[in-house]
């Protein structure tokens, strides 16, 4: 660390907007971070011992404190069993710390705190197709702590706002004694240091990732599943923006994560690289869908009435790449009826016969079957339909209307 | 985040000048508890941090553990004179007849409501049918049966932060003033900032009968206003927030008609 206070002169800052103005037009120019550079940076049972990051570990265990009791979380026993278990597995050293946290939000994410626990998002495990999928995005937060991401960040961000701070008064105050305004300079300086803290937040997130590659292929799943994690999210992300009529967000320098395609490219490099010749890395796939099997059916449920038809459909093709059944099908039926433009009752209808060809299918597949077939004319096979629908489901709240329907 | 959404709305508002500001709200039929009333304290919300050069808040956990005892302590010192009965939760599991978790849900739920009250009462977003009516929130039936269980008559909330000025904050502060001799003045980068509020929930009704919110600054870093981390600012705090709990509208006018 031997970075000292830029001095305010002309050609610094001339020089530090010249570089700032390059990397707007050449994007990303940081180096990749290899895998085999990130060793762990503390050891087990760590607790801080500096000021500043005991400061923030009390703020975080309130935090902790009250996540834990949120009535947003999922507590299926089957599954805060299995996120411990694979965090255990890829947690590194402080594997036996980590406390994780399954939250009811469909939304693809899962974050670190910096006191060791982990908030996976419900939206994750819709996506994800296997265990070291799963396993990739916990060990790469896994990775900020075992890197200490959050303190450094902080600390980044408190020296950088103390030299911006210190220099803008130094400019003005000598400015005006040396009578030349520096207000323009002091704005790209302002300009600078914001850039540089996206900067570094940006280095972090690959920083965990090359961490996290290294960490799956120690813990003996294959390392390449995290790359495509990345490519299945770019495909989602471009089928919902297809669908709006715009484009996928390109990254930009405000940025805190880098550009998915870069991490995409850098984890299948990385992937290469912490593979060993011998060794076998296992994808569990089975074990993965067994686990989520009872938590399925919700978490398409909340998908499909995100109203993002673009991102739903391109979710249950991906998802039934491994194969269709009643589930997928009844969902991808409800995509087109939640939509509800002109001829996708059709369509839905359409999807709602191919599921219950299914014997997976859930029994609203067959009471939206019937209600197809009754518009279609076909009141028969609509009325066998209810019937098979009320034999699934004698308590349907809906039942007295079901039953008017079959007469 | 609820609660660090008000701090900071709240911090956002303060007034240009260098003060403290006090300005409480109460329900129109309030009146201050007194003699043989039963008070319980949630765990107040603290938080004392430093301010960096650059102007970033810098939690500090050994100065925060100070400042909670001190106003637990202030508190205590406080209620003792007024004659109710008063027990101060330091942790949520210490309420006897309520679960932990009955505790955390009532807290959220007032922090959630304290918010509506700061918007509408404090940052200007009033509610043109809610005009001069005092404070009319509830926290509903939950707290009715929260005092029903635990056997009090009133809770109260309380939230505190403070920070102070770093020695680099001031010096900047320092050079900003120093500049004022050459033409370039900036003395007012802002310093320690104390924000604190408090709410006290009826819980025979279930009503927010009583809202204050204090909010002291300095735009010059090296000026203070009672540190929390001592505990006369701790006991300067209570008292300002808590010291002069006044009745409600209608309650001031029944007491001032007779003297008319």
């Amino acid at each position: 660390m031997c970075r000292c206070c830029p001095g305010l002169n002309r050609r610094s800052l001339l020089a530090g907007g010249a570089a700032a103005a390059a990397a707007l037009t050449t994007g990303r120019a940081e180096a990749r971070i290899l895998p085999k550079d990130m060793v762990p940076l503390i050891g087990p049972g760590f607790r801080p011992v500096d000021k500043d990051e005991q400061g923030i570990w009390q703020l975080m265990d309130r935090a902790e404190e009250e996540i834990a009791g949120s009535n947003l979380l999922i507590t299926d026993p089957r599954l805060t069993l299995y996120l411990k278990e694979i965090i255990g597995r890829v947690g590194g050293p402080a594997a036996k710390d980590f406390r994780i946290y399954l939250a009811h939000i469909p939304d693809f994410n899962a974050m670190m705190f910096p006191t060791g626990f982990a908030v996976v998002f419900s939206g994750l495990l819709l996506r994800m197709r296997n265990e070291a999928q799963l396993a990739g995005v916990i060990a790469h937060e896994s990775g900020h702590f075992l890197r200490r991401h959050q303190i450094r960040s902080w600390r980044d961000q408190r020296r950088k706002t103390d030299i911006f701070s210190i220099a803008a008064m130094a400019a003005g105050v000598g400015g005006a004694g040396a009578g030349v305004y520096l207000g323009d300079y002091v704005q790209l300086a302002q300009l600078g240091t914001l850039l540089s803290l996206f900067q570094y937040s940006r280095e972090m997130e690959a920083e965990a990732d090359a961490m996290g590659a290294r960490l799956i292929a120690e813990a003996g799943y294959e390392p390449t599943e995290m790359s495509a994690i990345w490519q299945q999210l770019i495909g989602e992300e471009t089928a919902s923006a297809r669908y709006r009529r715009k484009h996928r967000r390109r990254g930009s320098l405000f940025d805190t994560h880098p550009s998915e395609p870069a991490r995409m490219a850098d984890l299948k490099i990385d992937a290469e690289e912490v593979r060993q010749t011998g060794h076998t890395y296992e994808v569990g796939k089975e074990r993965y869908l067994a686990t989520i099997a009872g938590i399925r059916p919700t978490l398409l449920d909340d998908q499909v009435k995100l109203n993002d038809p673009g991102a739903s459909q391109y979710l249950i093709e991906t998802l039934a790449q491994d194969g269709w059944n009643g589930l997928l099908r009844y969902y991808e039926g409800e995509v087109w009826r939640l939509r509800n433009r002109r001829g996708d009752d059709v369509r839905a209808g359409q999807s709602y016969a191919a599921a219950v060809g299914y014997p997976d299918a859930p029994a609203d597949a067959w009471r939206w079957h019937g209600i197809s077939l009754m518009k279609a004319g076909r009141g028969a096979e609509a009325k066998s339909a209810f019937a098979r629908y009320l034999t699934m489901k004698p308590d349907a709240a809906d039942a007295a209307w079901v039953r008017q329907m079959i007469g | 985040m609820r609660k660090s959404g008000v701090a900071l709305a709240l911090a956002l508002s303060l007034a240009t000048s260098a003060c403290v500001q006090t300005r409480q709200y109460a329900d129109v039929q309030f009146t201050p508890p007194k003699g043989d009333y039963r008070l319980l304290v949630l765990r107040p919300d603290v938080s004392v941090g430093s301010l960096t050069t650059g102007g970033l808040v810098e939690n500090r956990a050994d100065w925060t553990e100070q400042a909670r005892a001190n106003i637990i302590a202030a508190l205590r010192a406080q209620q003792a004179g007024r004659g109710g009965k008063v027990q101060i939760l330091e942790r949520r599991n210490q309420l006897a007849g309520a679960s932990e978790q009955e505790v955390a849900d009532f807290e959220r739920l007032f922090y959630a409501v304290g918010e509506s009250i700061v918007i509408h009462k404090y940052l200007g977003d009033y509610l043109p049918t809610k005009r001069r009516q005092g404070l009319d929130w509830t926290l509903g039936e939950d707290a009715v049966q929260l005092g029903r269980k635990s056997g009090y008559d009133y809770a109260l909330f309380m939230h505190a932060e403070d920070q102070v000025a770093s020695g680099g904050r001031i010096a900047l502060g320092i050079l900003g003033l120093a500049g004022c001799a050459v033409g370039f003045c900036a003395p007012n980068i802002g310093g320690a900032t104390q924000l604190d509020y408090a709410g006290l929930v009826d819980l025979r009704t279930g009503e927010v009968v009583w809202f204050n919110v204090v909010r002291a600054g300095s735009e010059i870093p090296g000026i203070k206003f009672g540190d929390l981390r001592t505990p006369e600012g701790s006991a300067q705090m209570v008292e300002r927030l808590l010291g002069r709990m006044k009745p409600g509208r209608e309650v001031r006018r029944a007491q001032e008609a007779p003297k008319s």
